[in-house]
Parts: structure tokens; C-alpha cells; sequence
């Protein structure tokens, strides 16, 4: 008999926690639950910890200075590498880093070495050069490998173009990249928020200027 | 036959006028070349469900590569144009490639280019797919293993040393050169040796028309033919339109004579004498059929005739007449010739060369050279001399020459003698075959020097004489491989890089055939910019006809006995693009046929040798060694007793198509029992004096009690209204209007059938259109069928090639097909070529059936077909009534990385179950539309032509904006001319058509009703 009820105790308990973890479960489940191909909210590692907040927002970078086709493809770009070196031919660490290194310097009493910061270090990697940041025949030139964030369905056909050239601001579809450290998908880019948008926008304007924005499903399926 | 019907448009001959089969239209039937075992389908259901568990995964991780070093100007996904000139045959026609990210992926016609006309035909569209070709030669080959360019050089130099010390022969072979530069290396390579020799043949030979000029005219010279400058056009066997040396251009100096709006007063009369039906005859005014042996004597009293009248001699026509042309015909014709001198011209593609002799008497007595034929500023398009390859042969066969180096040609494969030089290869010290992808020749070959692709390559090209162009690379070499002017270059211990020797044969050669105004940079700035540009011949003096002999020797084929014909089929032409699905799967102009080749039989001559469709016949005659079994195809308006086959099958290479396809349980491979695509018939060919014969006397064809399952696709998708289903008391209308010039001049209506009932819709027009109205004009007149927009909408919108097995299926997946109808009755009949694609009805039947809104009408008229909404349900399809709407009916294989690459970006590749369809390439709409807005510009008519459009050698197809009162399509809606097809069910349709009008003699005149 107390057999039996110990068995059943352990039993209710046992099915008491298994409820209890599978509407925690489930609950994180909802939480988390997008529709398919929406990755709201993705905000994936890069290979190079490339700061947003500090280039677009502390240094006021026009987003068009690396993103150069916004206004002329469908595509706005991923900077080439050779767009970065532009400043970072130069630019080779932190400030921080390079005063440190003076001062320690002036302490030995001998000259600075020069400073790489470990990022920048993999970017001149990819690009193939060597110390004095020059092309090394012995490198490959391979590139930076990027990992797509805002990243639409193969029926989409998205142009940068007309928004840009109309005046739609880079943040109403990817959020204030200024602020962010590492850039996270801020909308969830679903056909219904682009509509939603496209109506708005044919009824109020963009920037005062009254648009034709289209909502024939061919202005981006073909 | 009733005048005010459908019936009097047909398209299979085994259905004409049975009216129970709805009109002369195949009824439908379920086909089944196979049964399903239960074995088979349990597998086939296990298979689907493991492969439905294994695809439950997460959303790949995308990476994002952009460029290490940014080029100025180039953008991400931003498509830029390059002129070059089109390498696929030696027509040299202008070329406009589209880029893309470094890669070029499209082929279009060079707009204002001398030649072409901005018109690129199919098969130099579909030559992108031969750079994505993935069984190209990868590296240098020696013996069969791969080696590098360096032992190459080192071999070829060391033999060619010791040959040059022992006084031995060398030997190039090649096609036609046609690049003045790699003439020039050519020659000064061959001048290191004291026994050397560039022989040059042509697989699709002209030859007999060089040596009959040669005669005539004391120099070997090919004129160029002018059809824009020419009245009226004889044409005896010669498929200028289709495939005859340069069709392209010439297919647009037709055209340029059959505007019948702008310039009415100037269309060209047309005839046409021929064997079998080609594309050329189709689009004749008069066709007659004549016997291959028959045509020189049609030639020859057509010639007495001229001079006659001309009073120059001539003797009186035959006194029984002659068997297959009216004598009126030929005296209407000469009296029609004599009063348009210097205006006509009379061309003929046999390879007899006293026929051709005749040919350019006829010619000059009528006035036409330095006007129709250009033998000043002659064409350069065919060089080949077919009796320097027997020469050739003769010394292969007797071991006299050391090295023999094979560039771009497969003489084995292309030649009646194939065998022998195979075997004869085997003497020489050093065989080297220069060509892009393995072939019956290099397998003979020692040493494999792969050549580029002419993408791949720097070249200049001088097609017509005083045309100079330049191509340009577009995208660096794929695999390890070497032009041809390079490697002449380094055998000839000169080594420079192609674009330097070009540079400094231009500098020294070309610069100076200019005026001279520009220094040689800005020339070859601006060459290369346009493409092309025009320089002083190399010779003033045009050369003088001095008379000929014209002893013309009769045939004397017995009238029971079959000849033979091997021509060239549009696509594959010779043979040489056989490596190309694309080309395969194109259906032939004439017979619709797909991924075979064939023997044509006419209507008579298979109703008496009790023939039918697919019946495998035998053809067998003396020294023809082993008999040729074909399946059977019959052609109404081919000659009784000629059998014709086209060239360019049975190739080694086309045994990669084995699997080509949706490979399921019911499938049947692409190839045939030989393991490759048709069946090779250039063993057949016969030389005669020297020039290589197309046809062969003397044959008897019998039935094999076999059949074979062509994969034809003349009764697909027939739109034909049957009499049962016709709107009750209404009319059936013709899908065709066409009607004479005489009838047009009198009544530009004439044809029409519209004035006869008005159908004033139910309901208003609700949905008008306030921006763009899309719409689309495809002119009947101008159409030749060459299937050129064929091909540029499969390039342009990632349209699959699904097989032969799947064709016969009816499941061909080409959005844009041209219908080819005949009327008439038997043999003696006319075509009429339309192409049909999505109309975009305004009123479309195919949008109010879709369960789930996949297909529904924009705000600019187009009926836009959302895939990924699409659930497969295939009701839009069977309400189409155009039949243009196609069903993936599988998940075609995009497993070859390479050929993927070919795959235009801008366009979604469909999956499985979805329904896709002609979208008026929105993406060029789309992508106009926003590059309009970026320049803060009206978007201007012309600047979006649609892939057909832009690619059509007669600029048949015109689209555009219907509100915008200036466009020329809105010009061509108001044409007296435009017709809508199946107007009468009222669906209001974006695409018309402009009534074919044929320039006919009295008799032959369309009876109009009305």
C-alpha cells in the first residue's frame, strides 16, 4: 500500500515538473516564434567586429560612404575591402591603443612600434598584405566573408533605388544602425510591412513629396 | 474549304481537314510510353517520403562576399553592356553582351551595327551556354593526361624545329578566318617553314560559289549580298533567311524591304525554288517545288528567258516544258526581271558550280553587280575551298606531312572522309587540335590545345570587308586555356598577348585604311566602344565579269528514286553547337521537331510508300555502304522524291544528354540506341569536282516496320477554336489574317476580319489604366519564324530545358512559341509563322480561376504570376486560351555549378508545382522604371525592349506603352493592319498582330470574303 502511494508521489511530482518545464518551454517557444523566413531580430557574430555605432554614429559616417550603390543598384553594397582602407591605410588601431603604446615607449626610451588592433589585423589578412599593410605575393586576396543580415527570400526583388532616390532614410527599414555595435535585423521584412508602407506612403508622402508606390505584386516578385 | 473559318489554317498534316478532330488540330491524348509496376511505385512513394523527412531543416546561413578592391563605376548587381562581335558561326554579327557582376550573362544584337541590325540570331544567343559548359576542355592535354602550357610549348616547338630542318610539311586546318590579325600570324607562322599550308573548309560549304566567281570574275571572292537594295529575290535552294552564310544579315536587309506602312512602294517579290521546305521558302511570295537536279534547268530557261528579252542571245525554253514549273511562271518572272535592272538578285545554294557560273551570268546580264551583289567590298563570311582539304587528304593518306595542327574545326566528324583522316592521323608526327571541348577529331590528336571561348577572348573580326571590329573579353578565362592567335604567337617564337598583337595589327594594318582624321587611340578607343567601324577596302579596283561557258549538265535521276538531302537545321546548324541543350530543345521553324534529326517525306511521297509520322525508314542506294535508319517526318511542300535530313546530329559530344531532364520512373533518356542525339548523315555527303555536295542521287526508302516517337511540339498547345465549342451562332475567327499587297493597296483593311462584328463588352471598362498600359504588336509580315526570340527569352528568363521524353509529354517549358500553321491543301501549301506568348488580357480568364490569387492583373496591365503565392492547382492553364501558361512539372536540375552561372539573376528560378508564364520581362520594366525615376526623367519609348524584341533580326516585335499617345505601339494599335487573335471571346488582349501580307502575282492571290 505505501508502496503504491510512494510510487504514485513520485509519479505525480515527476508529471507535475514535466507540465511545469513544458509550459516554460512553450512559452519561450511563442516568445521566440517567427513565421518562416523571418529572422527579426537576428543579430549574427561577424568575422570582424565592425562597430556601426562607431563609425556611422560617434564619427558621423554617411552610410552612402561605404555603402555606395544605395542610390544607383538594387544592391547598396558591402563595402569592398579597399573602401575600408581608404581610412584604415592609416587608421591601424584605437587611439587608445596608440597613446598607450607611446607612453610606453617614452618609459622604455625607445621608438613606437607600430599598433595593429586584432580587427583590423584580420582585415589587412584578407586582403592580403603584409606588415608594412602592402600587397604580399605570397597571400591570398581573399576577402572579407560577411554574414547577410537583412536577407530576403530568392522571389524578392528588392531595388534599393527607387526608396533611396525618393528619400525613404536607410534607418525606416533597418532601424538606427547608428546605435548598434553589431547590427541586428530591426524589422521583420514581411510582405505585409512593406505594404503597409507602401500605402502609407502613397497616401501621406515621403519627405513631403507625394510617391507612387506601387502595390502590384510584380513591383518585387518576377 | 470555307473562306470564314478556322479551317483553312492547319498545323499536323495527318489532321488537315478532319473536321471531327476539331479542325485540323490533334485531339488530345493521354500518351503513356510506359507502365508503372507496383515494385516501381512503392519505391518511388518511399523515396518521397524520405525525402519529404529530410526536409525539415533551418534557414541556411547566408554569407555575404563583396569585391577586395572596388572598380570604379561598377556597382553590385548593376547590369553594363559591352560591344563585341558574336563568335558562334563566321557571320560575324555585332554582338551586345550583358554583364553582370563580372560575369556576362546574356547575348544580345548590337544595335546600328552595319551587318546585323542590332538582331542576334538564335544560335549566337544560346553560344553563352558553350562558355558555362562544364565538359570544356579544363587544361592542356597531352597523349590524353593533363600537362601545362609550358611542356605544351616545349614539345610543339622542338617537333616543329625538327621539321623545319628536315625540309618537312606542316599543315593548319581550320574554318574560315575571318580576324585579320590572326590571318597575319597565321602567315607568319606558316613562313617559318619551307613546306607550309593554312587550309581553310567550311563544314556548311560555299565553295562553289567562290570558284564560279573565280571563273567569271577571275578572282575566288564571295559578293555580298544586298536583299535591302534588291526589288526582286530569286532564290534557288538558298535558306537565306535560315541558315545560308550570313542569316542574320540578311534576314534584316529583308525586312528592311517589307515595311509595309512606312515604305509600301518598296517590298521586295520574293521566289522561291527549292527541294525542301525551309524557313526561307516559308516566307516566300512564290514557292515552287523543284528536284535538287532539277533546279539548275529552272535556272538555266530562266536565264535564256532574261537574255532574251534583254536581246542577248539565249536559246528558246525547252520545248516539252518543264516538270514542275510553269512555263508562264518563268516568263511572268523574267518579264518582272528585266524591268527592275541592277535591282534583282538571283542566288542559289548548290555547290554545283556550273550552276553558280549561270548564277552570276544571270546576275550580270540583269545589271545587279556592284548594286545587289557587292564583289568590290566582297564578304569574307565563307573563305573555305573544299578542294584543299582533298589535296589535304591525299597528303595525310600518303605520310607526307609532319604536323598537322586542327584549330576550331571536327573535319572528322563534319567530313564525308572522317574515317580516312582518322585513320591517316595516325602517320603524323604531330597531331595538335586547337578547339574548345572534346570531339571526334581530338581524340585523334596528340596534343589538346584548348582554346577560349570568345568571351574569353580579345579578337578582331573583318566579316564584310570594310567592317572592321574588335571583341573583347568579358569575364577572364574559366579553365586553363589559350586562344588560338596566342599560341600561334608563341609556335611562331613571337610571343606577344593577343590584345597587344591585335593592338599592333591594327596600328599597322587597319589605322591606315582609315580616313585618318583621329589618331590611332582615339580609333580604337571608339572601336572598341561601338564595336565596329568602317575602313577602306583593302583593293579599289572592282574586278570585271569576263563571261563564262554555261554548259549546264541535266540531271538524270530516275523518276522512282529518292534524293537526298542534308541541310543545315536552324540551331544546330553543322553540328558545331551540338554541346547545347538549349539549341536541342529548340524546335525546328518548319517541323517543330526537338532533340532528333529526321527524314522528310511529303505528304504524297509518304502516302505512297504508306509512311507515317515516326515510322523508322530505311535509306539505302549505291555506295552508300550502310543503310540509314531514320524515323520518318512528313513535310507538306517538300519535293516527292527528296528525302532530307539535317546535319549536325550524332555527335560524340551530345552522349552527355543521356540523363538531361527530370529523371523519374517514367522517364526515357534524351539520346538515342546509339547513345547520342540523332543520327550522323555527313558520312552521306559527296564531293563533285571537288566541292562537297549536300545532296545524293539515286536512294529507295522503305519502312522498317519500326516506330520511334519524335519529340515534336507542332500540336502542342494548339489554340484553335473546335467547331463544338464555338460561341453559339458566333463566328469562329481565323488566328491568322493575311491578305496580298495588291488587296492592301487597294484597301489597307483587306484580311481583316474585324469590320464584319463588333463585340461590345458587358460590362464597362472598370479598371482603366492611368499610368502604364504595357502592350505588345508582333508584325506577321516581318516575323520569319527564326526562332531567334525563342532562344533570347529562354536565356533572359532562366527557362528550363526539361529533355525529349518530357517534350513529348507536352511539357516544353518555352514561354514564348512560334506557331507555324499551314494552308492550302497537300503539298502545294503556304506558312505563316506566329509566335504566341502571355497576352496579358485585360480581362484574363486565368485570373478569376486561381483559388489563391497567384495570378492577378497590375495596375500597368500586366497579368503577373506570383510564384511563391502558386499552389499548382493548373486551373489558369486550362482556362488559358492561348495555351501559353506552363506547369514545372519537377524541380529541373540546376546540379551543374558552372552552367549555373548562366542563370540571369534578376529572375526567380522556379521550383516544382508552380505555374509560370511570358511576364513581359518586368524585371527590363522594373528595372527602366526605376533607373527613369533615379534620372529624374519621363521613361521614353524604346528605352524597355523585351528579350524577343530586342534580340528579333526584322524588329517584328514592338512593345510598349499604350498610353503614351508618341509610342510606336500606339501608332501600331490604330494600323489598319493590327488584329487581335480570339478577339471574339473577349478576354482583351495586350498582344496583337499586324495581317501578313504576301506581294503575290495575280493567281495565287488569297480569296478574301466580305
Amino acid at each position: 500500500m505505501l508502496k503504491t502511494f510512494m510510487g504514485r508521489t513520485i509519479l505525480t511530482y515527476v508529471l507535475v515538473i514535466g507540465a511545469l518545464l513544458s509550459v516554460v518551454a512553450l512559452g519561450m517557444a511563442v516568445r521566440t516564434y517567427h513565421l518562416p523566413d523571418n529572422h527579426q531580430g537576428y543579430e549574427p557574430r561577424q568575422p570582424i567586429a565592425f562597430s556601426h555605432r562607431l563609425h556611422a554614429g560617434e564619427l558621423s559616417i554617411d552610410c552612402r560612404y561605404c555603402h555606395t550603390a544605395g542610390d544607383k543598384s538594387r544592391h547598396a553594397g558591402i563595402p569592398a575591402a579597399s573602401v575600408c582602407m581608404n581610412c584604415h591605410k592609416f587608421v591601424t588601431a584605437t587611439i587608445g591603443a596608440i597613446r598607450a603604446e607611446d607612453q610606453r615607449a617614452e618609459k622604455e626610451q625607445r621608438a613606437p612600434r607600430p599598433v595593429v588592433s586584432p580587427e583590423l589585423a584580420k582585415l589587412y589578412e584578407a586582403m592580403g598584405l603584409d606588415d608594412a599593410r602592402k600587397p604580399d605575393v605570397n597571400k591570398k586576396a581573399d576577402g572579407v566573408v560577411w554574414v547577410k543580415i537583412h536577407n530576403l527570400p530568392d522571389y524578392v526583388y528588392f531595388d534599393h533605388r527607387p526608396h533611396v532616390n525618393a528619400g525613404v532614410a536607410c534607418q525606416t527599414c533597418h532601424g538606427s544602425v547608428e546605435t548598434m555595435e553589431r547590427v541586428r535585423q530591426v524589422e521583420n521584412l514581411s510582405m505585409g510591412w512593406c505594404v503597409n508602407c507602401h500605402r502609407q506612403a502613397n497616401q501621406i508622402g515621403v519627405q513631403g513629396k507625394s510617391v507612387n508606390a506601387s502595390t502590384d505584386c510584380t513591383a518585387c516578385h518576377y | 474549304m470555307s473562306p470564314n473559318s478556322t479551317d483553312q489554317y492547319w498545323k499536323d498534316p495527318e489532321y488537315a481537314g478532319k473536321a471531327e478532330s476539331g479542325n485540323g488540330q490533334v485531339p488530345w491524348t493521354e500518351d503513356a510510353p510506359g507502365e508503372v509496376s507496383r515494385r516501381n511505385f512503392l519505391r518511388a512513394a518511399g523515396f518521397t517520403a524520405a525525402i519529404a523527412a529530410a526536409g525539415c531543416s533551418k534557414a541556411p546561413v547566408d554569407k555575404a562576399l563583396p569585391l577586395v578592391t572596388q572598380a570604379e563605376g561598377m556597382a553590385p548587381a548593376r547590369s553594363r553592356y559591352y560591344a563585341s562581335v558574336c563568335g558562334a558561326c563566321e557571320a560575324g554579327c555585332g554582338a551586345l553582351v550583358k554583364s553582370r557582376d563580372g560575369r556576362p550573362i546574356k547575348l544580345e544584337g548590337l544595335p546600328d551595327h552595319p551587318l546585323s541590325r542590332g538582331g542576334l540570331c538564335a544560335v549566337g544567343q544560346a553560344a553563352l551556354l558553350g562558355l558555362y559548359d562544364s565538359h570544356r576542355f579544363t587544361g592542356p592535354q597531352r597523349e590524353g593526361q593533363a600537362c601545362d602550357w609550358l611542356e605544351i610549348d616545349r614539345i610543339v616547338l622542338q617537333k616543329l624545329d625538327e621539321i623545319r630542318t628536315a625540309g618537312g610539311a606542316v599543315r593548319l586546318l581550320t574554318s574560315t578566318v575571318t580576324s585579320p590579325t590572326l590571318n597575319g600570324v597565321i602567315a607568319r607562322f606558316l613562313a617559318r617553314f619551307p613546306d607550309a599550308r593554312h587550309l581553310a573548309y567550311d563544314p556548311l560549304s560555299c565553295s562553289a560559289i567562290l570558284d564560279a566567281h573565280a571563273d567569271t570574275h577571275g578572282i575566288r571572292v564571295l559578293p555580298r549580298y544586298r536583299f535591302d537594295r534588291s526589288d526582286v529575290i530569286v532564290s534557288f535552294d538558298a535558306d537565306f533567311l535560315g541558315t545560308w552564310i550570313s542569316p542574320v544579315e540578311y534576314a534584316a536587309g529583308y525586312r528592311e524591304r517589307r515595311r509595309i506602312e512606312d515604305k509600301p512602294e518598296t517590298v521586295s517579290f520574293h521566289v522561291q525554288f527549292e527541294s525542301r521546305m525551309s524557313l526561307t521558302g516559308t516566307n516566300a511570295d512564290l514557292r515552287y517545288r523543284v528536284a535538287p537536279n532539277e533546279s539548275g534547268t529552272v535556272l538555266s530557261v530562266l536565264a535564256d528567258l532574261v537574255a532574251a528579252r534583254l536581246g542577248a542571245g539565249g536559246a528558246p525554253p525547252p520545248a516539252g516544258g518543264l516538270n514542275t514549273v510553269p512555263a508562264k511562271v518563268l516568263e511572268d518572272l523574267a518579264a518582272r526581271l528585266v524591268t527592275v535592272p541592277g535591282k534583282s538578285l538571283i542566288i542559289s545554294g548548290s555547290q554545283d558550280i556550273a550552276v553558280q557560273r549561270l548564277c552570276n551570268t544571270l546576275n550580270h546580264i540583269l545589271g545587279n553587280y556592284g548594286s545587289t551583289l557587292d564583289i568590290a567590298e566582297p564578304s569574307y563570311q565563307k573563305q573555305g575551298r573544299d578542294s584543299g582539304f582533298v589535296t589535304l587528304l591525299d597528303e595525310l593518306t600518303s605520310g607526307k606531312v609532319n604536323a598537322l595542327i586542327v584549330a576550331g574545326v571536327n573535319p572528322v566528324y563534319e567530313l564525308p572522309e572522317g574515317q580516312i583522316l582518322a585513320e591517316s592521323l595516325d602517320n603524323v608526327d604531330l597531331v595538335v587540335y586547337c578547339g574548345e571541348r572534346p570531339n571526334e577529331t581530338s581524340g585523334h590528336a596528340g596534343l589538346i590545345c584548348p582554346d577560349h571561348h570568345f568571351l574569353e577572348s580579345w579578337g578582331d573580326v573583318e566579316a564584310v570587308c570594310g567592317i572592321a571590329a574588335l571583341r573583347q573579353p568579358l569575364i577572364r578565362p574559366l579553365f586553363n586555356t589559350r586562344s588560338l592567335l596566342d599560341s600561334l604567337n608563341v609556335w611562331a617564337e613571337t610571343p606577344a598577348s593577343a590584345y597587344d598583337a591585335i593592338q599592333g595589327h591594327w596600328q599597322e594594318h587597319i589605322h591606315p585604311r582609315t580616313d585618318g582624321a583621329d589618331p590611332f587611340q582615339t580609333f580604337w578607343d571608339r572601336t572598341l566602344h561601338d564595336g565596329w567601324a568602317r575602313v577602306k577596302p583593302e583593293t579599289a579596283a572592282a574586278p570585271t565579269f569576263r563571261g563564262a561557258g554555261k554548259s549546264l549538265a541535266d540531271g538524270s535521276a530516275s523518276q522512282d528514286d529518292f534524293t537526298l538531302i542534308a541541310y543545315p537545321k536552324i540551331g544546330l546548324l553543322d553540328g558545331r553547337h551540338a554541346y547545347n541543350p538549349w539549341l536541342q530543345e529548340l524546335p525546328d521553324p518548319v517541323s517543330k521537331v526537338t532533340w532528333d534529326n529526321y527524314a522528310c517525306l511529303s505528304v504524297a511521297a509518304a502516302k505512297e510508300s504508306g509512311v507515317k509520322e515516326g515510322d523508322i525508314i530505311r535509306i539505302e542506294g549505291r555506295g552508300l555502304g550502310d543503310a540509314l535508319e531514320l524515323p520518318a517526318h512528313i513535310q507538306p511542300g517538300q519535293h516527292d522524291r527528296v528525302v532530307a535530313v539535317a546535319l549536325g546530329y550524332g555527335q560524340e559530344t551530345t552522349g552527355r544528354f543521356a540523363n538531361i531532364g527530370p529523371q523519374w520512373i517514367l522517364s526515357h533518356p534524351s539520346v538515342g540506341g546509339n547513345g547520342l542525339v540523332g543520327i550522323r548523315v555527313h558520312g552521306l555527303l559527296v564531293r563533285e569536282n571537288g566541292c562537297l555536295r549536300y545532296e545524293r542521287t539515286g536512294l529507295r526508302v522503305t519502312r522498317t516496320g519500326e516506330t520511334a516517337a519524335l519529340a515534336s511540339t507542332q500540336t502542342h498547345h494548339t489554340i484553335t477554336v473546335p467547331e463544338r465549342l464555338a460561341p453559339a451562332g458566333g463566328l469562329r475567327r481565323p488566328i491568322i489574317q493575311e491578305t496580298t499587297l495588291d488587296a492592301y493597296r487597294a484597301n489597307p483593311h483587306s484580311g481583316s476580319h474585324a469590320q464584319h462584328d463588333e463585340y461590345k463588352p458587358l460590362f464597362p471598362d472598370d479598371h482603366p489604366k492611368h499610368g502604364h498600359h504595357w502592350a505588345m504588336a508582333i508584325d506577321l509580315t516581318a516575323c520569319t519564324g527564326c526562332s531567334a526570340c525563342v532562344i533570347a527569352c529562354q536565356a533572359e528568363n532562366n527557362v528550363p530545358v526539361v529533355g525529349k521524353d518530357e517534350v513529348r509529354r507536352r511539357r516544353e517549358m518555352h514561354w514564348l512559341r512560334i506557331d507555324r500553321y499551314y494552308s492550302g491543301e497537300g503539298d502545294e501549301i503556304d506558312v505563316v509563322h506566329q509566335p504566341m506568348l502571355c497576352h496579358h488580357c485585360d480581362n484574363a480568364p486565368c485570373e478569376n480561376v486561381c483559388p489563391v490569387l497567384a495570378t492577378v492583373h497590375t495596375q500597368e496591365g500586366l497579368n503577373a504570376q506570383v510564384y511563391n503565392r502558386c499552389v499548382g492547382t493548373r486551373y489558369c492553364e486550362n482556362n488559358c486560351p492561348y495555351k501559353v501558361r506552363r506547369f514545372n512539372w519537377f524541380r529541373y536540375r540546376y546540379d551543374d555549378p558552372v552552367e549555373n552561372l548562366a542563370l540571369n539573376p534578376d529572375v526567380t528560378v522556379r521550383s516544382r508545382g508552380i505555374m509560370e508564364k511570358c511576364s513581359f520581362c518586368v524585371q527590363r520594366i522594373q528595372d527602366a522604371k526605376y533607373e527613369a525615376k533615379r534620372r529624374q526623367e519621363p521613361l521614353v519609348d524604346g528605352v524597355i525592349l523585351t528579350a524577343c524584341q530586342q534580340s528579333c533580326p526584322t524588329q517584328a516585335i514592338v512593345f510598349g506603352d499604350l498610353n503614351d499617345p508618341e509610342s510606336l505601339i500606339a501608332r501600331l494599335v490604330q494600323s489598319p493592319r493590327h488584329f487581335r487573335v480570339l478577339e471574339e471571346i473577349d478576354v482583351r488582349p495586350s498582344v496583337g498582330y499586324l495581317t501578313l501580307v504576301r506581294n503575290r502575282m495575280g493567281e495565287r492571290e488569297v480569296e478574301h470574303h466580305g
